[in-house]
């Protein structure tokens, strides 16, 4: 029987996800015995050319990291749904933005007037910004259009399988895989992942009478010596609660409040408002202006609710500068 | 400089089997040889921008992902 044809892509991402599919050790020689591997550009040389010379849904199952920042990612991300049957996405990138989405507070002209003229480490002194055609004296160059926002994959293609996390932990990857090459996966759309929160995977217990007097930076981190005590419970921001399991809840084991790359929970619409209802409600305030004194000292809450997900937000990004 | 109309090109699209994205053109005369090559780089994220005004520790949790 003809192996399943396998793509990877990557568009907005840093390359995490890649590696953590090579991550899943010996079992990458399964993988990549069991199957035929059209197209991954971070370990094998098939080119945009090839992939537009395929046949329409050529592809079993085409694997897709990195979020949408510019034209040549949704060309190639709906050239490959195309050509694709099944369209998983990997990572919280691909699923919901990720961190580069914390771009989407800013719009294209500010990112590129600070990268281009303001870091200290550029010198450009003639001030040219980055064009998307620029003539050449040999001929015309290309480059992609930059977007006003980092868009999540289904905000612009079909996918039918999401397997999150930021990176994805190899062993959700060889689950999804094994399923797919099995043929149980689930019926679509679904997520690969744990069942319930990142709460529900961790060592430390949350005690329902606690109450936070003032909510702290991890700069100010101790963990501690109690290790069953819950980390939000102490006043740190751990997003464990409005996170979707499946990490094994890997940071707080190494004493670092979750930060959410998981990506909300099943049946939760906004994963930032959600947790910001676990925050208020342990807020030791016994008026709403104190309340708000407190939530009002936390630096950079877009940052620390939505760090992951900016264009799934009902906030949706961009503040005025 | 060769006259555009006699150019070759060569795209190598996408460059592969590293970390990151780029493409390289190449330009050819009409005995095939390189005239010039231009490696374009079509991607920008914009980390500089959004790490501004971000708790410092938070960027030890952020930047790992460049
Ligand atoms: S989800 Fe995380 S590991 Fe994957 S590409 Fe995005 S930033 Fe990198
Ligand atoms: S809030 Fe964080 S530390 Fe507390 S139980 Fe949940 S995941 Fe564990």
């Amino acid at each position: 029987m003809a192996k399943p044809k396998v793509a990877v892509y990557w568009s907005a991402a840093c390359g995490g996800c890649d590696v953590k599919v090579l991550d899943t050790n010996e079992k990458i020689l399964d993988i990549a015995a069991a199957v035929d591997l059209l197209f991954w550009p971070i370990a094998l040389d098939f080119k945009y050319k090839d992939v537009e010379e395929m046949a329409d849904r050529e592809i079993d199952l085409c694997i897709i990291n990195g979020g949408i920042r510019n034209s040549e990612q949704e060309h190639i991300v709906k050239l490959l749904r195309r050509k694709s049957k099944v369209v998983a996405a990997l990572g919280a990138c691909a699923i919901s933005g990720g961190i580069p989405a914390l771009a989407n507070l800013y719009d294209a002209q500010s990112i590129l007037d600070y990268v281009y003229h303001k870091t200290t480490s550029i010198d450009n002194f003639q001030g040219p910004l980055p064009q998307p055609e620029y003539d050449a004296p040999e001929g015309r160059l290309t480059i992609p259009k930059f977007y006003d926002s980092v868009f999540a994959l289904d905000q612009m293609i079909d996918v039918q399988y999401y397997i999150p996390g930021c990176p994805p932990p190899p062993s959700l990857i060889v689950k999804a895989l094994t399923a797919f090459l099995q043929g149980t996966l689930p019926p679509p759309p679904a997520t690969v992942a744990g069942e319930g929160s990142v709460c529900d995977e961790c060592p430390r217990e949350r005690n329902r009478e606690a109450k936070v007097k003032k909510w702290k930076r991890i700069a100010q981190f101790t963990p501690p010596a109690d290790t069953k005590k819950c980390l939000l419970d102490e006043g740190f921001f751990c997003l464990g609660p409005a996170t979707q399991a499946g990490c094994e809840a890997l940071c707080i084991k190494a004493n670092i409040p979750c930060e959410g790359c998981m990506g909300k929970p099943q049946g939760v619409t906004d994963r930032g408002s959600k947790m910001l209802s676990y925050i208020a409600s342990l807020t030791d305030a016994s008026t709403e202006e104190e309340a708000k004194k407190i939530l009002n000292d936390v630096v950079d809450q877009a940052g620390l609710l939505y760090r992951f997900d900016l264009p799934k937000s009902l906030i949706g990004g961009r503040r005025k500068e | 400089m060769k006259s555009v109309k006699s150019m070759q090109r060569i795209s190598i699209d996408p460059i592969t089997r590293l970390e990151g994205h780029g493409k390289i053109e190449i330009f050819l005369d009409e005995n095939g040889e390189v005239v010039n090559a231009y490696f374009q780089v079509p991607e920008l994220r914009g980390f500089e921008k959004f790490c501004q005004g971000r708790p410092v520790e938070e960027l030890a949790r952020i930047v790992p992902r460049i």
